[in-house]
């Protein structure tokens, strides 16, 4: 008997780049990538923006930034020469599952010009690396880690919205007051970090300035973590010891790599991630009640509320502001005390996972991972990364088990 | 004094770019099917997919989208914080980024977004000239 994904999906093109081999002039990786892609489409009779699903080694959000286009089913899987057949085996699940129609698996690696050009075009997680163009019109300019890029999306939310600095500032307050109930958080108290346990609000704004309008209480931490989830099929789910949280709906998307791309600065693609995410819940933002955001910075977290539906453009802190994302209010968010005061390593998606299933089975408040008045009595929570520049996004909507 | 700041590494397509800094001109890429200006230079049109691409003279003129000011600066430009970065509205379409001069790191409540810039070009090596972007009084200007 065949599986159930048996001819789920078939391969109906190839094409290569126009020069292939020992090539004389140099060619970045990119650009093996884009001449492929362009005569695949003309051989197919595919346009290009209808691919819907992106896999490649390289960083594949640069490829779609390169070639316009903001897919709903972003891999990256780097794991050597089979990577590509690894991507066909993901993007006929992605299929089979309704996700996508269209997958483009992409490859281009300029082994040979690499030696040319020196370090950079290689087809590695830097993308094309220094000699990508994106890079190329941006080193010049002294803009340098996040916080760096993260502040020009500051200032145009408060140009658009009117709002204030000190708005945003109500978000790594309340977020410091989880901090507060959480003895694996950073900042839990004063003994355990010298900057550690409560804030004011006037101490954000007064902190060292790092980009104006970003002061160091802005951002969040540089640390150490590690976490891990299992994620298994219901038959599995019924014969362990442990809770079960329920995966409702999942979506993705982006917007851009670099930040020299990014449209609205207002705005991220979780508009669009949340959108597929509750459509497959069949719910939408009133159905949940609590939430784990991406806050890598306070604007992060503000923008992404929005986008998330949870408030109107332009009003994400008034959550944080009018105390229902606080302990005890009526809608928790980052209840761990998040990326600016429980733990942030570089890459935050982990712990987000790891409180909401904390949360919603229950154990958000075993003393050890959470003292009296962190566990929430939320039965829904709507979880949505952040990745790169405001660049890339995955909402989940989680749902507690019967 | 010699310039000290990173220097850009130069890609494969974006000679014309250089070669029009170096003569005092904003190359642009423009998409001879659609039309459209896209920056930054790509080897496909972002917009409709076609690779007929070429090299216009742009205007140098464009306003302010957004600025942070860099107080926390790495490298050389370390020396320089704190200084102003902005993204700049093209007036051909399409967005750059600069460290925006004729400002005042001290005082950003007085930079606005929208402000007129206009764009020059300074000297990093011999065959290097960066665009910066400045503020001006009005288009007109």
């Amino acid at each position: 008997m065949p599986g159930q994904l048996y001819k789920s999906a078939a391969i109906v093109g190839a094409a290569e780049a126009n020069e292939i081999g020992f090539l004389k002039t140099p060619v970045t990786s990119l650009q093996l990538h884009i001449e492929a892609i362009k005569n695949l489409s003309e051989q197919t009779g595919v346009p290009i923006a209808k691919i819907d699903g992106v896999f490649s080694t390289g960083w594949s959000t640069e490829l779609c930034e390169h070639l316009g286009i903001t897919p709903k089913y972003i891999d990256t899987t780097a794991v050597g020469g089979c990577s590509f057949e690894m991507h066909v085996h993901h993007a006929m699940a992605a299929i089979h599952a309704g996700i996508i129609d269209i997958a483009l698996i992409s490859h281009g690696e300029n082994g040979h010009s690499a030696n040319k050009l020196g370090r950079g075009g290689a087809n590695y997680a830097a993308g094309a690396g220094n000699k990508s163009p994106a890079f190329e019109m941006s080193m010049a300019y002294g803009i340098a880690g996040a916080p760096a890029g993260y502040a020009h999306a500051m200032v145009r939310h408060m140009h658009r919205y009117g709002t204030t600095r000190e708005d945003y500032a109500h978000i790594a307050k309340v977020s410091r007051d989880w901090a507060t109930l959480n003895p694996r958080a950073a900042m839990y108290s004063k003994e355990k970090h010298p900057f550690g346990g409560p804030i004011t609000v006037e101490q954000v704004e007064e902190s060292r300035l790092i980009a104006w309008p970003l002061t160091i209480l802005h951002c969040c931490m540089v640390t150490d973590h590690g976490g891990a989830v299992f994620v298994v099929s219901p038959k599995v789910a019924a014969g362990l010891k442990t809770k079960p949280v329920w995966i409702a709906g999942a979506g993705e998307s982006m917007g851009h790599g670099n930040m020299l791309e990014m449209e609205d600065f207002t705005a991220t693609s979780a508009r669009r991630s949340a959108e597929a995410a509750y459509t497959m819940a069949g719910m939408g933002p009133t159905d949940m009640e609590m939430a784990l955001v991406y806050d890598s910075f306070t604007i992060t977290a503000a923008i992404t509320v929005e986008m998330l539906g949870l408030t109107p453009l332009g009003e994400g802190h008034t959550l944080w502001k009018d105390g229902h994302a606080a302990p005890g209010g009526k809608f928790p968010i980052n209840t761990n005390g998040g990326g600016l005061s429980f733990n942030h390593s570089g890459m935050y998606g982990m712990p987000l996972l790891i409180e909401a299933y904390r949360q919603l089975s229950g154990t958000a408040e075993d003393g050890i991972n959470g003292d009296p008045g962190k566990q929430t009595n939320a039965r829904t929570c709507v979880v949505n990364g952040t990745g790169g520049s405001l660049s890339t996004t995955s909402t989940l909507v989680l749902m507690a088990d019967e | 004094m010699s310039y000290n700041k990173p220097i850009p590494s130069r890609g494969t397509h974006t000679k014309p770019f250089w070669e029009g800094a170096k003569a005092g001109k904003l190359m642009l890429p423009r998409c001879t099917d659609c039309n459209r200006i896209h920056w930054y230079p790509r080897h496909i049109c972002p917009f409709c997919h076609s690779t007929n691409l070429e090299w216009v003279e742009g205007s140098g003129r464009g306003t302010i989208h957004t600025f942070a000011v860099q107080h926390l600066a790495f490298g050389p430009w370390a020396e320089e914080a704190p200084y102003v970065t902005a993204y700049i509205d093209l007036q051909e379409g399409d967005r750059m980024v600069t460290v925006l001069r004729g400002v005042d790191p001290e005082k950003p409540q007085d930079i606005k977004i929208g402000a007129p810039v206009a764009v020059e070009f300074e000297q990093a090596d011999d065959d290097t000239f960066i665009p910066f972007w400045r503020v001006v009084e009005d288009l007109e200007e």
